[in-house]
């Protein structure tokens, strides 16, 4: 039996441990990937079958998310800043948190949801009903077949739906704060230009960038860890969801100071 | 890839652990065109040892060679040729879900040989295969692995190891989960298969009387070890007796010729 202070060092030990497997697993899966798609090792029908599933398909809800945030944004910034500033104020808040942050990180949330917990559960049946093996024992490559066209559709995906987002977010924060404010448009894009620095739309797509490779890439890593039958798909769907959340929190928060400074 | 008269699959000394010792030490040899069974209780690392040969398992220490190559220290080209040369049938026929039937057994032929092939010929290497596992090719062809019940799956998982024509067939288990009659008929097929083909065979089954009935040697693994290796005649006759309490089962052969299934 390990002593009192042995205990919380074996614990500290054991999560290293993990963190460092975890951390091999996905350099690997991204180098393997990468090579893949060097070698043109990896089917552009394929690229373009992940692209509708993570990309169009994923519009509508991207899309309903966009303007409840910049409705909700236009209302809230209006209630707040009421006979404080000058109302076309509301523009640029609007304006500035959906593409600085709202967009980016809204629909990556989104995208956790309907895509990353899909590609988990999927490969992660795929590996616990031997399905992965069995495209080994062919001689197919799962990392060609199944991971790269998903990293790479979800990097196309992820920018175009931000600027969709963004876009979306903001025309409806223009309504929200007409009907909430009285503000006309011309008083919205007056206050959303006075602010506005080109290099926001760059930092939004950067971010759309990053969360566009984490989701694939935890999501297939989580996936092909996968063992222990329709429990461990479910609980490894779980496990992978909320990793992705944090990645992505941490990677938003390290934004701000590495790109916006 | 020629091995001449030597072993076709030799394991040396192979050992691998999960949270416990699975395997301790396991050598075996599995030579040219014979039909060998490995029995064993549930969860004794035979369906391990048999995803060692193809790299799908790695060991934690020894090797397995097929044809005289190393598995895993002939380096990734010699891994890709053996791959191309062994068909591996699995428990549950592991087809690939959002792939019709048509496509899973295109994916048994090597990479190799589908950059050769036109369209036409792999059809028809498909509808042989199909054939060869005693199903209807236009019945099933386009049908999704979910619309296909428990036997069929399992022929078609068959029909995507053979599709290829490989040298040496692996079979993890492959009546698993059926009934008496078509576990006896899949037995018989295997059997038919492995002589018609002319394929190293390596079956991995709980079916014991099935296994003595078809195999030309059967090994027992237990406890990580190697506890038998020898004739089914050596096998009925051994004393060992963790042989014993596995050697003795009601056969299902009989219902065969009765019901008139292939």
């Amino acid at each position: 039996m390990p002593g009192p202070v042995a205990r919380p060092l074996a614990a500290i030990g054991r999560v290293a441990k993990i963190c460092a497997e975890h951390a091999g697993q996905i350099g690997t899966l991204v180098w393997l990937s990468g090579r893949a798609l060097v070698r043109l090792r990896v089917s552009r029908q394929e690229i373009m079958r992940q692209v509708v599933v993570i990309g169009v398909q994923s519009i509508p809800i991207v899309l309903v998310t966009a303007i409840l945030a910049g409705t909700v944004a236009g209302q809230q910034g209006g209630y707040q800043f009421q006979s404080t500033v000058p109302t076309y104020i509301i523009g640029s808040v609007v304006t500035t948190s959906m593409v600085l942050e709202m967009g980016p990180i809204l629909t990556a949330i989104v995208l956790v949801g309907r895509v990353g917990a899909r590609i988990t559960a999927e490969l992660g049946t795929m590996k616990v009903s031997e399905q992965i093996d069995a495209l080994h024992s062919v001689g197919r490559d799962p990392i060609e077949i199944l991971a790269a066209p998903r990293i790479v559709a979800s990097l196309i995906s992820m920018p175009i739906l931000v600027a969709m987002a963004n876009l979306i977010g903001v025309l409806a924060g223009m309504v929200a704060s007409e009907i909430s404010l009285g503000l006309a448009s011309e008083g919205y894009f007056y206050g959303a230009r006075l602010y506005w620095h080109s290099y926001d739309a760059v930092y939004s797509l950067m971010k759309a960038l990053a969360f566009g490779f984490i989701i694939p890439v935890v999501s297939i890593h989580m996936g092909l860890r996968t063992s222990g039958g329709a429990a461990g798909v479910g609980r490894t769907t779980t496990q992978s969801v909320m990793f992705m959340i944090m990645t992505i929190l941490i990677v938003d928060t390290m934004f701000p100071p590495l790109l916006l400074q | 890839m020629a091995n001449g008269d030597g072993p076709v699959i030799e394991y040396r000394n192979v050992y691998k652990a999960f949270d416990a010792p699975v395997l301790s030490g396991v050598s075996l040899t599995v030579r040219p065109g014979e039909m060998f069974a490995l029995f064993g209780p549930s969860g004794t690392g035979k369906s391990v040892l048999l995803k060692t040969t193809l790299s799908l398992i790695v060991p934690d220490r020894g090797d397995v060679r097929v044809n005289g190559e190393s598995v895993y220290f002939g380096g990734r080209k010699t891994l890709e040729l053996i791959r191309e040369k062994v068909g591996y049938v699995f428990q549950y026929a592991a087809l690939f879900d959002s792939l019709s039937v048509f496509a899973n057994i295109r994916m048994g032929l090597p990479e190799s040989v589908l950059e050769r092939l036109s369209p036409r010929e792999v059809a028809a290497k498909t509808w042989e295969a199909l054939e060869l596992v005693r199903l209807e090719p236009r019945q099933v062809l386009s049908k999704l692995p979910a619309e296909l019940s428990g036997g069929m799956k399992k022929r078609v998982g068959i029909a995507r190891a053979i599709v290829g024509r490989p040298e040496i067939l692996l079979w993890d288990e492959p009546t698993t989960g059926l009934d008496p009659v078509n576990t006896a008929a899949i037995e018989r097929l295997i059997k038919q298969l492995s002589d018609d083909l002319e394929v190293t065979s390596l079956l991995v089954t709980h079916d014991v009387e099935g296994g003595l009935e078809m195999c030309d040697r059967v090994a027992m693994l237990e406890g990580g070890h190697l506890q038998f290796c020898g004739t089914p005649e050596e096998f009925r006759n051994s004393d060992i007796p963790v042989v014993r309490a596995f050697a003795d089962r009601a056969q299902a052969y009989a219902a065969l010729d009765v019901l008139d299934i292939s």
